[in-house]
């Protein structure tokens, strides 16, 4: 079986929202949307205060709550743990945009438009009417995924087949990969590193690591 | 004394209620449509507060139509034969609340386009998938209780019938109060108690509306109504409001206990501004102290001014309820990790505002609008009303 993780280190983050960025030049996502964001938080007490910087999104689940309260199967997952939403079966109750404990989910209303002044053509060309009014989310660049084991690549390695976000990271802080095979980067990463995932009280089996060293 | 059920003409009066409400429709339905073509970013709503003003108004209608039910429950199922003259009314009324909160949790979704979807795929890990079902078997079970009542041919099954519904609109009630209760990520919801505080305000805002609309019926129509039925009433909806109120305060003591759900709480209560406003005026004082006071104060035994001024001051009390559970609860900032002052340009960290829009409180409006306008036309064109309910007709008790 395969399971796709993203493992973050939160050591070499900078806080400089590149994969926000590339994330939102990938998808096209609306102003006001970031399906990749930065949290930027304050650790320690003083004087021993250090910042953080910390990418967070779709956490992709293993037993996701936006899935299990979605009333009309639109949200889906798949067999590597990509959780997705089919956006002809998404009603647009916002359910799951509530339920999610980590904030990954947006709806949109309205085509993106940056500036007062009206729309630039990449905006109108890359238009997704399919999006408005329904729930979104990361979905992994599940299609540079599919692209890439269709063409014999590795998701996580070739950068034709991994998510945008990671390729962008000038830190290489942010890591994709199949967490079920022990020699891929992540699964060697996690086993080398202290780590942790958001909110693992509440049994959700996060596929978002960070790695973490206590100083 | 047989009881006799007419028709209501169509006076002048009749005609203007009539022609008023479906302004206020034509509103809502206008409200919707501004929603739909221009998007949900015309309201007050955002990808933080997902669920705005129009939710208040649909989950306090559907709340309240099952409790609208109650009526007619004492009369069938625990015996109360004074009750069941109006046990038609009270059916109608529940099923045409639960239509006026459907249009609106219809008209405010995302993609209204796909009702179908809604109505033809289900998840059924989903309490929301669920309600679709409890909700259209709530139509259905209500329009079987109302032809048992309304066809001598069928009454005997009458008791049975009414058993059923009964049964299945406190199923409805969890139903509704499980959206909230299974919601873990929410510090605010995320409890079981959701389920009966729903349950017990819907027994609340269920029958004030009734004796609002039973006495507003009867009068604007001249029919003889013994105004010693309903005060009977009021000792049930007093007891009702302070099981209410005492499954609100557990909640929210049992979430001061909880550490983790202290930030909520203190947002709510304390720090909340309009929220806390909502809380202790709206839902605490004017919605459930003063009607208290009203309904069970030895002083105003037998006055209808006090039973039906308890009665808006409930529902007024029920709106601020559902704004200070839907919207309240949103507010409350997502706790993403525990114990750290977290920002982002994504508003992270910080307590959310919502000021409802107009385009909200109009589609809200008008569903109240189309349940009264239901229950209006009902009253018209089947016998749903006794033609009077005098003491004598009551006397049985």
């Amino acid at each position: 079986m395969t399971r796709y993780v993203m493992v973050a280190d939160l050591e070499r983050c900078v806080g400089c929202q590149t994969c926000t960025a590339a994330c939102k030049h990938t998808n096209a996502t609306a102003p006001g949307v970031q399906w990749r964001r930065v949290l930027d938080m304050e650790v320690g007490e003083f004087p021993d205060v250090r910042r953080a910087f910390v990418p967070v999104g779709c956490m992709h689940c293993a037993d996701p709550p936006c899935m299990h309260v979605c009333p009309s199967t639109a949200t889906g997952q798949r067999a590597d743990g990509l959780v997705t939403i089919d956006y002809d079966l998404c009603i647009g109750c916002g359910y799951c945009a509530v339920a999610c404990p980590y904030q990954a989910r947006y709806m949109v209303e309205q085509p993106g438009q940056a500036y007062r002044e009206g729309r630039m053509r990449s905006e109108t060309q890359r238009e997704n009417p399919g999006r408005l009014g329904v729930a979104q989310k990361c979905t992994f660049c599940s299609d540079r995924i599919d692209y890439g084991e269709q063409h014999g690549l590795t998701p996580g390695v070739d950068p034709e087949a991994t998510p945008a976000c990671v390729n962008a990271c000038i830190a290489s802080a942010l890591q994709f990969g199949d967490i079920e095979d022990p020699d891929s980067n992540v699964s060697q990463l996690l086993a080398a590193h202290k780590h942790f995932r958001m909110h693992e009280e509440l049994g959700t089996d996060p596929g978002f690591y960070y790695l973490w060293e206590d100083r | 004394m047989r009881t006799r059920f007419l028709e209501v003409d169509t006076s002048k009066g009749y005609l203007l209620l009539l022609g008023l409400l479906g302004a206020l429709l034509a509103a809502g339905l206008g409200a919707a449509w501004i929603m739909e073509h221009h998007g949900h970013h015309v309201t007050g709503m955002d990808n933080q507060i997902v669920w705005g003003l129009p939710h208040v108004f649909a989950v306090f209608l559907i709340v309240a139509a099952s409790g609208a039910l109650n009526v007619a429950s004492i009369g069938s199922v625990f015996g109360k034969m004074p009750y069941k003259p109006l046990a038609r009314l009270s059916g109608l009324l529940a099923i045409a609340l639960l239509a006026g909160g459907l249009m609106i949790l219809v008209l405010d979704l995302g993609r209204p386009d796909r009702l179908i979807v809604a109505m033809t795929t289900y998840n059924f890990k989903s309490i929301f998938a669920w309600n679709i079902f409890l909700y259209n078997g709530f139509f259905l079970i209500v329009a079987a209780y109302l032809w048992t009542l309304m066809d001598r041919t069928v009454s005997e099954h009458a008791g049975r019938v009414g058993l059923f519904a009964f049964v299945w609109r406190l199923i409805l009630t969890t139903g509704t109060g499980s959206i909230f209760g299974f919601l873990i990520a929410r510090e605010a919801y995320d409890a079981a108690i959701m389920a009966p505080l729903f349950i017990a305000l819907s027994l609340v805002y269920g029958k004030a509306i009734f004796i609002l609309v039973a006495t507003g019926l009867f009068r604007g129509t001249g029919r003889e109504l013994d105004t010693s039925l309903l005060s009977r009433l009021r000792v049930l909806l007093g007891t009702f409001i302070a099981a209410a109120l005492l499954l609100t305060a557990a909640q929210h003591l049992t979430n001061l206990y909880a550490a983790e759900h202290l930030a909520a709480e203190m947002l709510i209560l304390r720090d909340g501004g309009s929220i806390t406003q909502a809380f202790w005026i709206g839902q605490i004082l004017l919605g459930s102290l003063l009607p208290m006071w009203l309904l069970l104060n030895p002083a105003f035994r037998g006055n209808c001014g006090a039973l039906l001024a308890a009665c808006v001051l409930v529902i007024l009390g029920g709106l601020a309820t559902m704004y200070v559970t839907i919207i309240g609860g949103q507010s409350v900032p997502l706790e993403l990790f525990p114990g750290m002052e977290i920002s982002s340009s994504f508003f992270d960290g910080e307590v959310i505002h919502y000021a409802p829009s107009l385009p909200e409180l109009g589609l809200g409006l008008g569903g109240g609008a189309l349940a009264l306008l239901v229950v209006l036309v009902g009253v018209r064109v089947l016998p749903f009303l006794p033609d009077a309910l005098p003491s004598s007709a009551a006397a049985d008790d």
